[in-house]
């Protein structure tokens, strides 16, 4: 029995995702760089605020390519909100490339590979493009056809617009391709001077009534203003990655499908730098050094770090924005010790910026923030309990409650998420010191349990 | 004592003289683009039309004249050349000028409009990166 199959119209509505630090807009500074205490989604930290500001000041007047920040902190005192903070102040128009650090590891792509990747995205060009075009409506086509049928065809196109109106003479071709584009008078139509390419724009308003039917494709638009031969120029920012993946397609297609770029020959990579950096010289491009933030920086080895030192050095180096939650510790890959699990040479090179924990009010002002983002309403005595539990647990497990009360809230049908619903939550999800408390008491029922092993092996 | 008000009226004309400066600019180019596209056609009607006649009537001013057509010829494109660089002169002031605008009305300037611009084959060259 054949049945014809119907597809399956699905509504999916767009559901807006609420990401850790989807509240920051910004580092809440004022004009003289100062912190104010509670601005754009960020609380206290006024300290390392500031230094932040400081830097990103100059990223902006582009004073300090090439260098390196450090952002070191205990867990859940903000060094990734103080980076997206960052982030969002350099607005749209400055390259800005996260990763964690422990992207990099893959077998498709070398790590240094990865790596030179993120700081050639952290790069961008900024180029113009030039064209001059003749836009206007068209008022009129005459096209004379010789009476065999054969032979040159002549023709007249009279364009004009707000301010004027002139006849262009027709060459063959250009007969041609107005035919084919089937350009009527009405239509509103920009021709590039340099390459004849004809492009219709819509239709102009005066002309809408001409026809009773017309296609739903149909687009209206004014009649253009100024002078029919106009100059065109957009301004385009692309990354240094970007050049090189067009450049290195050896393959065709085959790496458009599999979205999967591959590595890139340096090769590739030396001749983009030698014509950016032509380009730079005769005034066509500007150089505009982004900001390349890696996130768990210790999760890097050895080699990654010297690859960094050196990569540092290139003339073409955003600025590097790293950030770690740990103390003294081995460095990957070796059996040394170090601060922050970063080697000493590299460490001299950076500027640390340290964050410390949050006081009990800053903490309370972060939940509330973060109540707010998450759209749940919180009452007061549930608010300082939270606070509580925030002081005394963690910052993060606190966060994690807000949703979860939010949600037993909503099921006994309340508004408002009191200290009961805080009290459920609290018993049902176990905070990590309780949780090792558990393990600690019943670790003879757990499988392959080896009460002698040291804690946790942080490299 | 009306310190303030002065000031603000000062600096208001100060951005409404800007302002002007810019129109007028820009009506200025529609007019040479105008008087550029009548020699166009006036050459085209010269090539064309009027490919028999040894003298052909020139209007000046208000004032029509028989004129040899290979002088004619001659002096409108000497015509058109000084335009098109008189257009070109005026819509770099024209930049210059929007930008002086922008500044005084606390807008951010224009970014990148000072470069020069790729030449056609570097454009073509990584012309699927800007199509995005």
């Amino acid at each position: 029995m054949a049945s014809t199959k119907v597809p399956e119209v699905r509504d999916i509505t767009r559901i807006e995702r609420i990401g850790a630090h989807s509240h920051i807009r910004g580092l809440g500074l004022d004009d003289a760089l100062q912190a104010r205490q509670v601005s754009q989604g960020m609380v206290g930290q006024l300290a390392s605020r500031r230094a932040a500001g400081v830097i990103l000041e100059m990223i902006k007047d582009g004073h300090i390519a090439g260098r390196a920040v450090l952002i070191a902190g205990q867990p859940g005192t903000g060094k990734t909100a103080i980076a997206m903070g960052i982030a969002q102040s350099l607005g749209p128009d400055t390259p800005f490339t996260a990763l964690a650090g422990s992207e990099i590891f893959s077998l498709e792509m070398s790590k240094t590979e990865s790596l030179s990747q993120a700081f050639r995205k952290a790069i961008g060009v900024r180029i113009k493009e030039e064209t001059e075009i003749i836009e206007g409506e068209v008022v009129e086509i005459q096209i004379d056809r010789p009476a065999t049928g054969t032979g040159a065809k002549v023709g007249k196109l009279t364009l004009k617009t707000t301010e004027m109106e002139t006849i262009y003479d027709l060459g063959n071709k250009m007969i041609d391709s107005l035919s084919k584009d089937k350009v009527q008078a009405g239509d509103v139509i920009t021709i590039d001077k340099a390459t004849g390419k004809i492009s219709k724009l819509g239709r102009s308003f005066t002309r809408a009534r001409d026809y009773d039917a017309m296609g739903a494709q149909t687009q209206f638009v004014q009649c253009p203003e100024g002078e029919l031969q106009k100059r065109k120029e957009v301004v385009h920012t692309v990354s240094l990655h970007e050049i090189d993946v067009i450049n290195s397609r050896t393959q065709g297609f085959l790496a458009l499908f599999s979205g999967d770029t591959g590595e890139i020959k340096s090769e590739v990579r030396e001749q983009i730098n030698a014509k950016v950096c032509e380009w730079r010289e005769e005034g066509k491009a500007e150089i505009i050094p982004g900001v390349l933030f890696i996130d768990e920086v210790h999760m890097l080895d050895m080699e990654c770090f010297s690859f960094l030192n050196r990569a540092l050095e290139s003339d073409l180096s955003p600025v590097l924005i790293m950030a770690t939650n740990r103390g003294i510790t081995r460095i990957r890959g070796t059996n040394y010790q170090s601060p922050h699990g970063i080697p000493i040479d590299l460490l001299d090179r950076l500027l640390i910026i340290a964050t410390s924990p949050y006081t009990e009010k800053e903490t309370k002002q972060i939940l509330k923030i973060r109540c707010e983002e998450e759209d749940v309403e919180l009452s007061e005595e549930a608010h300082t309990v939270l606070t509580r539990i925030g002081l005394e647990t963690s910052l993060r497990y606190a966060i994690q409650l807000i949703s979860t009360a939010g949600l037993v809230c909503r099921k006994r049908k309340g508004t408002e998420v009191q200290v009961e619903d805080i009290k459920r939550v609290y018993s049902l999800f176990l905070d990590e010191t309780r949780s090792s408390q558990y393990m600690k008491e019943y670790q003879d029922s757990f499988l392959f349990n080896e009460t002698q092993t040291p804690s946790m092996d942080t490299s | 004592m009306d310190a303030v008000p002065v000031r603000v009226l000062e600096y208001l004309t100060e951005v409404e003289e800007a302002a002007e400066d810019v129109l007028t600019t820009k009506q200025q180019i529609v007019d040479l683009d105008t008087k550029r596209n009548g020699n166009r056609e006036a050459l085209n009607a010269l090539k064309n039309e009027m490919s028999d006649s040894e003298k052909v009537k020139v209007c000046f001013g208000n004032m029509f004249i028989k004129f040899p057509k290979s002088k004619t010829r001659e002096m409108i494109q000497k015509d058109q050349e000084q335009l098109d660089k008189e257009i070109n002169d005026l819509r770099s002031a024209l930049k210059a000028k929007v930008n002086r605008l922008n500044v005084m009305q606390g807008k951010p300037e224009l970014r990148g409009y000072n470069l020069s611009a790729l030449s056609t084959d570097e454009v073509r060259a990584i012309n699927n990166l800007l199509k995005r």
